[in-house]
Formats: C-alpha cells, sequence, structure tokens
C-alpha cells in the first residue's frame, strides 16, 4: 500500500468518498474545492524543582472543507470523519457561492482527476519516530540538561526544561484531483533558567526545535542548550536599559532574523497586497533596497521548523526570493493570491490545523550573504546598538511601523561593543528599515529556536540573517 | 441542566482512569459551536461554521501527574487512549504536591444566573448574522474617497464546560459571545496605508452594539494621517480603555503562584508589603453578572470569590491553585483572574464622578495618549519593560496629532507608582474591566 493509501485508510475514506465530498461542495457553484485531514499527537515532558514531574499528550483529530467562489472563501470542519459529518461539512462550506456575489474569477479548474503528487519532497525523514520513543528514553536528557546547568552557575536558582514532540498525519485533495498525503513531525527542546545574585533575580531561555524524530535529541543538543542559557542568563546581571532615541543598530547573524519576519515578510504575504492595504503594494519589480540585499523564503531546508514538503493547499514547497538583488521580485502566495496575480503559487498556503482555513504564510526567511564582516560593521559605528537575542517581534501592515523586543545586546561605542543592554524594544519603519541597511556581513545563518508566527492563527517557522547595519532604528531605553 | 451524554463520556473517562489506577483524577469536556461571517468591502469573503470538543484528562496516580487531551470521544479510543496516560505517568518521579482540591473550597452550586448565556444563540438565522457585517461594511465603504479597504466581521460561539473529579465534584458553566469588528485602511501620505479598528463584543446579541463600529474603524484609521516622531524625553502617559490593560498584564502574571513559586516574579516575597502607590487598588469580582470572564468556580472546581489583590497599594493576594498552595505553603486563592478591575483614590477624589479620557487629558494638561501598543515585552523577574506605542500628542486637554515610531521604557513598579488617574469608563466588551489611565512623567525614545 502507497503512503497515500495508508493515510486514506487511516482516516476511513476511499478516493470516491473524498470525489463525492468535493462534488457535494461544489454543488451551489463554487470554483474549487480542498478537504485537508489531520490526526495530531502532541507529548510533553516537563522538568521543574530538578525533577521529571509532568508529561501529557494531545490528539486532535479531524478534517476541513474549503471551497473557494472567485476569491470568497467557505469553510467548515468536523471531528467525526463519517461521510455523513464530513457532507455536512462539505454543504457549509458550499454556502460561500450561494451567500454572496462573485467578486472576482478563480483560474482554477475543477477536474476531479486523481493525481497523486506525494513523496516529490522528503524534508523531514526520521529514524527514530516519536510515536515508539518511550517516556523512559526520554527522561534523561532533561535530568542531564538539569545538571549541566547547575553545575555551571552557583548562581543558578531554578530551571525548567520541556520536550515537546509531535508527529502530524495529513491527507490533502482537491477538485484538481491533486491528493496529497505527509508525515510532518515536530520536536522541540526548552530550557528556561532562573539565577539570583545578591537578591537581583534575572530569567533567561534558550530553545531549539526541527521537523526531526528523537535522533535529533542527542548530547550534544543538551550541551549546546545548557552553555546558551547559562550565558543568556547571566549576562543580564551586567546589562542595563540603555538611553533611547534613534541610532544606529548592528543586528548580530541568525535570530536578527526576526527583522525580516516583522518588517517586511508579513508585508510581502500576498493578502495584504492583493487587498491594497500592505505598505508593499504595488512594489513589485520595483528597486527597494541595496543591490547586495537578497531574501528568501524557504520552505525546503532540511529538518528545518519552517519546512513542508507540501503546504497546505498541496503545492509542493520551494524556495522563493522575495528579494533578488534589491528588487521585490515575488509576494508570497496562497493559490487566491496567486490567482489575483496570474502567477504560480510558491507553496505559502499554511494552516495551524484543520480548524483553520490556509493563509499566505511564511516558511523559513532568512537573507543571504553579503560581502562585509560583522567586525567590520562594528567598527564602523561610532554609537549604537548590537542586538543578537530577540524574544518577540510585530508589525502594522499597513503603516509598516514593525519592532522587536531585545533580550540582550551591547551599546556600540567609537567601534566597540562595551556595555551590555536588555530588555529594550526596537521600532521602525519596514520599507525605511529595509533602505537603510548600509552593509551585509557573510555570515549568514539560519536560527533554530522555537518560532512561532501568530497571523490569525499559529504556524511554525523560523528566520535568519547575517549581521546586518540598519542605520538608524529607534531604540527603547531610559534617561 | 447538565448534557447527559457529556457526563457519559466523562463519567465512563473517570471511570477508566480510576480502573486503570489511579489514585485521583478530573475530566474537563470542553463543546464549542462557532460561526463567523467576514465582509470586505462589499462582497461576503468568507464563511465559517464549526463545531469541537475536547476532553482534557488529568492524572494523579502513586504522587505521579499528567494532564492529557483528546477530540476522540468514542469509548474504544478513550480505553486505549487512557490505558497510554496511566502508563507514561507511571515513568515520572513523584511530586507530593500533586493533588485534588480540599474539597472544602469547592463551588457548592448557587441558584444565580451569571447573565453569561444567551438562550436564543441556536436559532439566529445565518442570514441575520450575514447582514450585520454587511451593514457594518456599507456604513463606511465608499462613503469617503480615502478609504482603501473594508473588513468587517460578525462572530459568535457557544462554549459549554464540564468538570467532574473522583472526589464527587461536579461543575458546568455555558456561555455566549457575539463580536462585531471592523478594519479599515485609507490612503495616508507617500506608500502608507493606515489602519483603524474597532469592536464590539457582548454576551447577548440583542445588547451587541452594531451601529458605528464601521464608523469609528475608520474616523480612527483616518486621525493616523501624517503622524510625527517626538523627541525622546519623559512625557505624561495616558493609555485609552481600549488597551490599557496591557499595563495591567506584567502585574497580574507577577501574581501568579506559579512565577512565585518558580522564583520569576518581581513581586515574589511582597505579600502584605506596600509596593504601589497608596491609591492603588486592583480587584477581582467574579461574579459580576454579564461581565466577560465571571465564573462561580475555576478549572479545579474551587468557588471563586470577590478579593482585592492589591489594596492602596499593598500586594494582598496572589493567584494561588491547590498545587502551588503545597509548594509555598500558601493559602489556596483562586488560579488566575476572572474580572479584574482598579480603582484609584487620592485625597480630594470625588468617587462618584465619571472620569472618562476627556476628564484624564484635561487633567494631565500635555503629554502623549497611547491608542495602541506594536510589540514589547516586560521581564518577569525584574518588572523591566519596553512597548512600541502609537497614539497623540495632546496639550491643554486637546489632541493635536497622531505619533509614530516610539517606544515607553521603564519598570512596572515605578510605572505603577507614578499613577496620576484611574478612569471610571472600562469598556465590558473587554475580559478585564481596565479604565483609562494616567502616568507621569514615562520614558518615551523617538527622535
Amino acid at each position: 500500500m502507497t503512503e497515500t493509501g495508508k493515510m486514506m485508510a487511516l482516516f476511513g475514506v476511499s478516493t470516491e468518498d473524498l470525489q463525492f465530498l468535493i462534488k457535494t461542495a461544489l454543488s451551489e457553484g463554487g470554483d474549487f474545492a480542498d478537504l485537508y485531514f489531520e490526526y495530531s499527537t502532541a507529548n510533553e515532558l516537563s522538568l521543574r524543582d530538578s525533577e521529571v514531574n509532568s508529561t501529557g499528550t494531545h490528539i486532535d483529530y479531524g478534517m476541513g472543507v474549503r471551497v473557494l467562489y472567485g476569491d470568497q472563501t467557505g469553510y467548515a470542519y468536523t471531528e467525526v470523519t463519517t461521510m455523513e459529518e464530513m457532507i455536512k461539512a462539505a454543504k457549509v462550506a458550499s454556502k460561500i457561492a450561494s451567500h454572496s456575489n462573485k467578486n472576482s474569477t478563480l483560474l482554477i479548474p475543477s477536474l476531479y482527476n486523481l493525481k497523486e503528487n506525494s513523496g516529490s519532497l522528503s524534508l523531514y525523514k526520521v529514524k527514530e519516530l516519536w510515536e515508539t520513543t518511550a517516556i523512559s528514553q526520554k527522561i534523561p536528557f532533561l535530568k542531564e540538561l538539569n545538571d549541566l546547568i547547575f553545575e555551571a552557575d552557583s548562581r543558578v536558582n531554578k530551571v525548567m526544561a520541556r520536550i515537546s514532540d509531535s508527529n502530524s498525519s495529513i491527507l490533502y485533495f482537491n477538485s484538481e484531483g491533486t491528493l496529497a498525503s505527509d508525515i510532518r513531525p515536530m520536536f522541540s527542546l526548552v530550557a528556561t533558567c532562573i539565577m539570583e545574585n545578591n537578591g537581583r533575580v534575572e530569567n533567561g531561555s534558550s530553545s531549539r526545535s526541527f521537523r526531526a524524530g528523537f535522533e535529533f535529541l542527542t548530547k550534544d543538543l543538551i550541551n549546546e542548550i545548557a552553555k546558551d542559557v547559562i550565558k543568556r542568563t547571566s549576562f543580564l546581571f551586567e546589562a542595563i536599559q540603555p538611553k533611547g532615541g534613534e541610532m544606529p543598530v548592528v543586528m548580530g547573524s541568525g535570530s536578527s532574523g526576526i527583522l525580516l519576519h516583522e518588517a517586511i515578510g508579513h508585508a510581502f504575504e500576498a493578502d495584504f497586497n492583493r487587498q491594497g492595504t500592505s505598505i508593499f503594494a504595488d512594489k513589485l519589480g520595483k528597486t527597494i533596497c541595496s543591490k547586495d540585499i537578497s531574501v528568501v523564503d524557504d520552505g525546503t531546508i532540511p529538518f528545518n521548523r519552517g519546512s513542508i514538503n507540501f503546504d497546505d493547499e498541496g503545492v509542493p514547497s520551494q524556495k522563493t526570493y522575495m528579494v533578488t538583488n534589491g528588487v521585490l521580485t515575488s509576494y508570497l502566495h496562497d493559490r487566491i493570491s496567486a490567482s489575483y496575480y496570474k502567477t504560480p503559487p510558491t507553496g505559502n498556503g499554511r494552516r495551524e490545523s484543520f480548524r483553520y482555513m490556509p493563509l499566505p504564510r511564511m516558511r523559513a526567511t532568512y537573507m543571504e550573504n553579503g560581502n562585509a564582516t560583522e567586525s567590520d560593521i562594528i567598527s564602523s559605528v561610532k554609537r549604537g546598538i548590537f542586538a543578537d537575542n530577540f524574544s518577540n517581534g510585530q508589525v502594522q501592515i499597513g503603516a509598516g511601523d514593525f519592532t522587536f523586543f531585545v533580550k540582550s545586546g551591547y551599546l556600540i561605542e567609537n567601534g566597540k561593543l562595551t556595555t551590555p543592554v536588555k530588555d529594550i524594544n526596537i521600532i521602525g519603519n519596514g520599507p525605511e528599515a529595509l533602505a537603510d541597511i548600509v552593509a551585509v556581513a557573510n555570515n549568514s545563518r539560519v536560527d533554530n529556536s522555537t518560532w512561532t508566527c501568530g497571523k490569525e492563527q499559529y504556524c511554525a517557522v523560523s528566520c535568519g540573517m547575517p549581521s546586518v547595519l540598519v542605520k538608524k532604528l529607534t531604540v527603547g531605553g531610559i534617561d | 441542566m447538565i448534557n447527559n451524554d457529556i457526563k457519559n463520556i466523562a463519567g465512563y473517562a473517570l471511570d477508566r482512569c480510576l480502573k486503570n489506577g489511579c489514585t485521583a483524577a478530573r475530566l474537563t469536556l470542553n463543546n464549542n459551536v462557532q460561526s463567523s461571517y467576514s465582509v470586505r468591502n462589499d462582497k461576503l469573503d468568507r464563511l465559517q461554521q464549526a463545531n469541537g470538543s475536547s476532553l482534557y484528562v488529568q492524572i494523579f496516580t502513586e504522587g505521579k501527574y499528567g494532564a492529557y487531551s483528546t477530540n476522540r470521544m468514542e469509548r474504544h479510543e478513550l480505553d486505549k487512549f487512557i490505558s497510554n496516560a496511566v502508563d507514561a505517568t507511571k515513568y515520572l518521579s513523584p511530586d507530593n504536591c500533586r493533588k485534588l482540591p480540599d474539597k472544602t473550597l469547592y463551588y457548592k452550586g448557587i441558584e444565580e444566573d451569571l447573565e453569561q448565556y444567551d438562550n436564543s444563540f441556536s436559532n439566529i438565522a445565518p442570514d441575520k448574522k450575514c447582514d450585520i457585517a454587511f451593514n457594518c461594511a456599507a456604513e463606511i465603504y465608499k462613503k469617503d474617497p480615502m478609504i482603501i479597504s473594508v473588513n468587517c466581521e460578525y462572530g459568535d460561539s457557544d462554549d459549554y464546560t464540564y468538570i467532574m473529579d473522583s472526589q464527587g465534584f461536579e461543575g458546568e458553566s455555558s456561555q455566549t459571545t457575539f463580536t462585531l469588528s471592523a478594519e479599515c485602511s485609507v490612503k495616508g501620505s507617500g506608500d502608507s496605508k493606515p489602519e483603524g479598528w474597532w469592536y464590539e463584543s457582548s454576551i447577548f446579541l440583542d445588547k451587541l452594539i452594531k451601529e458605528g463600529v464601521g464608523k469609528k474603524a475608520f474616523e480612527r484609521a483616518a486621525s493616523r494621517l501624517n503622524p510625527r516622531k517626538l523627541k525622546s524625553g519623559k512625557y505624561n502617559l495616558v493609555v485609552e480603555n481600549t488597551v490599557s490593560s496591557r499595563l495591567i498584564s506584567p502585574i497580574i502574571s507577577a501574581l501568579n503562584g506559579t512565577s512565585i513559586q518558580q522564583n520569576n516574579s518581581f513581586l515574589k516575597g511582597k505579600l502584605g508589603e506596600k509596593v504601589f502607590s497608596e491609591g492603588f487598588t486592583l480587584t477581582d469580582n467574579p461574579h459580576l453578572k454579564g461581565a466577560n470572564g465571571s465564573r462561580f468556580f475555576d478549572s479545579e472546581g474551587i468557588a471563586t470569590r470577590n478579593m482585592n489583590i492589591i489594596e492602596r497599594g499593598v500586594v494582598n493576594n496572589y493567584y494561588i491553585n491547590t498545587y502551588n498552595s503545597l509548594k509555598l505553603k500558601l493559602p489556596v486563592t483562586i488560579e488566575g483572574p476572572s474580572v479584574p478591575s482598579c480603582d484609584f483614590n487620592y485625597p480630594g477624589k470625588i468617587t462618584e464622578n465619571h472620569i472618562d479620557i476627556e476628564h484624564i487629558l484635561k487633567k494631565c494638561d500635555k503629554g502623549i495618549l497611547v491608542t495602541g501598543f506594536n510589540g514589547g515585552n516586560s521581564n518577569s523577574s525584574t518588572g523591566d519593560f519596553s512597548f512600541g506605542v502609537q497614539g497623540f500628542y495632546f496639550e491643554n486637554g486637546i489632541i493635536l496629532y497622531p505619533i509614530k515610531e516610539m517606544n515607553i521604557t521603564g519598570n512596572i513598579v515605578k510605572l505603577w507608582n507614578g499613577i496620576a488617574e484611574i478612569g471610571t469608563d472600562p469598556r465590558m466588551s473587554g475580559r478585564w474591566l481596565i479604565p483609562t489611565l494616567a502616568f507621569e512623567l514615562v520614558n518615551f525614545s523617538g527622535i
């Protein structure tokens, strides 16, 4: 039996069932319909007060039916996959076509002919399945992580650590006849450390996440996280909230990709652009920044948290150049926006689960290497901030104002890193900040922390960056 | 009345837990029905309907604890699920603080209506819901040439929760929610497209404010044209009641028992101490009729009660559940806030007066009115914060122009010690009843 055949057996459906559901979904005149089946199992194992003393498993099962009518969407889901319940959901979703006047015409043909496309990519082949990994195999890793953190610094007061793993079985079918299946693993390890020194308390966290199996949970990874969380937390005792205002900001490599995610990534998602609400609407094909800058949204990095073999609309994943040598070359498309722009979908139609309809979402968003070195960039700044550890960000799509919160960094004074800084928000304007990137280093890397994007629904993503110099951003601070 | 089907599922699951060797267990079953209708400009953009359930199983066995959930309720699925759950829990280290609550703290049942449920919910016609969204958009679509896009959404939900445990506790609660929201984008200077939003929410459809939502979204978008960035410095800060809960949130988090127990709270060790300004009082009012979040019991079944969390600047209570009570050797209070609200009293204040945003702007004379936050965070250990803000500069109590790309930065304890006024105008559509707030001389970063 093929993988897709096994998946159909898991959900108890036949090809005929799928085709009947699509016909039902289109019965009111819709242009396109798709079915998304999901069976997810997520496990958690937690350490607190030096003991592994909490665990859990969470099962989520169901299917969603989507109908497109022009660029309008009808959606319904059910947690019971009997034909009776699925037909009900299909009928609810079909109502989009009878409830409204058509806004536009989608260029998506309705063929119904079966075209199986699973297996074209295999970005996260698992060697050791989480479902066959016993809790007793995971516990020693959490205990060792706890011990390493406590042994590393006498100021450590508390450690919390958690292993999360999940497995999602996905079956997809649409009115073009595309039939696809995927098994999506996810693994995350997070440690939080509390240190106390002379009555002052600070907390720091470190995490790693991959689409991978138990083979990724190694002693090396435990060592890496232990060192990282100790470094991040102990650093804070020396750090201050600096004097704020406009100043040059050097973004360190890796997690600084949050700048791309917030400053331009969301504004490049094509739903905002086709509606004319993004500050980058009408900028396609235009130069928006230095020709030294190329920005990619890539769903094909093996084992990366943001990778997908195909998106949640059955489109094979791909590497999409959003900015090529300073020119805006592509938005991030789902099927609706791709039809609007008369371009192929980019594989960015993603959703949190079967409970949600897909939207254009990022995957792994990063900037490619430039020619400078990080040390040259830092030494070129007379007074500014170096930021390399972030917790969260946000953007206002229309105004273009974006922010990210800096957990730690340094002041730059006369070309040198001096006083550590912490807990400051940095705010800028997307197009201006992109145009203000005046130096790009040759040290690009993708950060493997547990990045999660929250545009209406949650999606696992990642981000990356070489070190860059932004000529001017507004740094939060105190007098 | 407890739905018999749901009771049977929970009862069966509880029985399976005990037969598999659990010493105690708690079952929580949630059922949710929801729909939404989104209109973009003059067309229905999205229609969504769903009905979902989940069973949350908390297992206590040999001093060990696990929390599991599933939405597969068939008996053969539950048999396998619970058997696996009990087996997995046995691998853990014992934690003797993991227990069901002291039975004397349970909610015992009160014949009183908290006004949380609209009985008409299941009889509301889809066309009526659709019309509400269309009418909202029609208030502004094509009414002004600067409008780029209008998105309005009607949404409703019916949430039902049933809890039972092996000590005999049984409780249920139902809440309906109706929301109407609008977002409007307008042409700004250059490529800028400022957005404005507004929303209304109610437990009862007939009390949902349906008129003016679109207009307010447009007015708020139009008010954002040509914003300026001000010089960095200290300004009086007024925070509109739509977003003021953002500044109380770090305090609520710091009062959480887990944060206290994990030494990750700037309010650890402050019980009984005066930490905040003498006039500042934070209360929790879980039995307020018709308020979002009102409830008779928490997720452990513990009866809620009115509490002064912070009274005249003194930290009176933490949010302590059974586990943290045993860990910290402190009495159980409640797991978390239900309907928090705050007040500010100072000598000479006339408490009967209604204090709204106009009053507060006049009192503060000049400064920055914040109507939206853009990112930022606060440090749970220290209370240090930094938030991106948008809003307006005002002088003589009059709003002059919008501001952009600015941050406020400081420490939450110091901020709240500089409280200048707390309004009496919380939005009942919010879960936390936090009114307009004013603080003296806060650090703003701009040019």
